[in-house]
């Protein structure tokens, strides 16, 4: 079953609810097996928390919104994030090393481990950043 | 998430309930270090949490941390299936202690 589902948010940690929420139904749709639609949930709230806590470090009360994409085809899960915050400087984006035990850091490292690639795009004229995460399923 | 605590000698269980996100680690962190800041054993109940992020991850450690520092300790009790999957994607199953 091929599918494509999007939905703004309120860039916002209260919406972190909401995101899970929309995916969790999108997966439901797609017949995605629990353990998986669950790991899948977690790497997008992980993405979304990103945007939040970083594209938005600083910024208080935005009315911005952030847009998740949800898209099957040939058994190629993409889900892509849009906003516009601060431009991403991938060179920066590291997971602390795990036996660095501390908190924090953990989150762009959940989202490697769940998905096969993650991916920023430069083709958005509207929105300032455009990350892909992908993963066949 | 919602919470509740009960006292038992030099034992706090909190219990925790719902998911635990980057939303709700203040609130979480509010619950949970003034008990360990106070000295007490901290018994951390997950059964009735049904997912925890990277956030909720780092409140775990945090709090285990600071147990250390306070010479007490912190106990990660019936943690439910999903939650104890990200613990162990995080690799922290040998670091806190786990009941």
């Amino acid at each position: 079953m091929d599918l494509s589902e999007s939905k703004d948010f309120l860039v916002h940690t209260a919406s972190l609810k909401e995101v899970r929420v929309f995916s969790r139904e999108v997966f439901e749709k797609l017949k995605i097996k629990n353990d998986l639609k669950e790991e899948l949930v977690l790497a997008i709230a992980e993405a979304a928390q990103n945007i939040v806590k970083h594209a938005y470090k600083g910024v208080e009360n935005t009315a911005d919104h952030m847009q998740i994409k949800i898209s099957l085809k040939n058994d190629n899960l993409e889900i892509g994030f849009f906003d516009k915050g601060k431009p991403v400087v991938e060179e920066n984006i590291q997971h602390r090393k795990l036996d660095d035990i501390k908190p924090g850091g953990l989150g762009t490292f959940f989202i490697k481990q769940i998905m096969d690639d993650a991916v920023f795009k430069k083709d958005q004229q509207k929105w300032v950043n455009h990350l892909i995460l992908s993963k066949k399923i | 998430m919602s919470y509740k605590i009960t006292e038992e000698g030099n034992i706090s269980t909190v219990f925790l309930d719902g998911e635990i996100d980057m939303d709700v680690t203040e609130k979480a962190k509010e619950v949970i270090l003034p008990l360990v800041e106070a000295g007490k054993e901290v018994h951390l109940n997950l059964k009735d949490v049904s997912y925890m992020d990277s956030s909720g991850i780092s409140v775990l450690i945090e709090s285990h941390q600071k147990a250390l520092e306070n010479n007490t300790k912190v106990v990660v009790k019936e943690v439910s299936k999903s939650v104890l999957k990200v613990i162990m994607m995080a690799k922290l199953e040998q670091i806190l202690n786990l009941e």
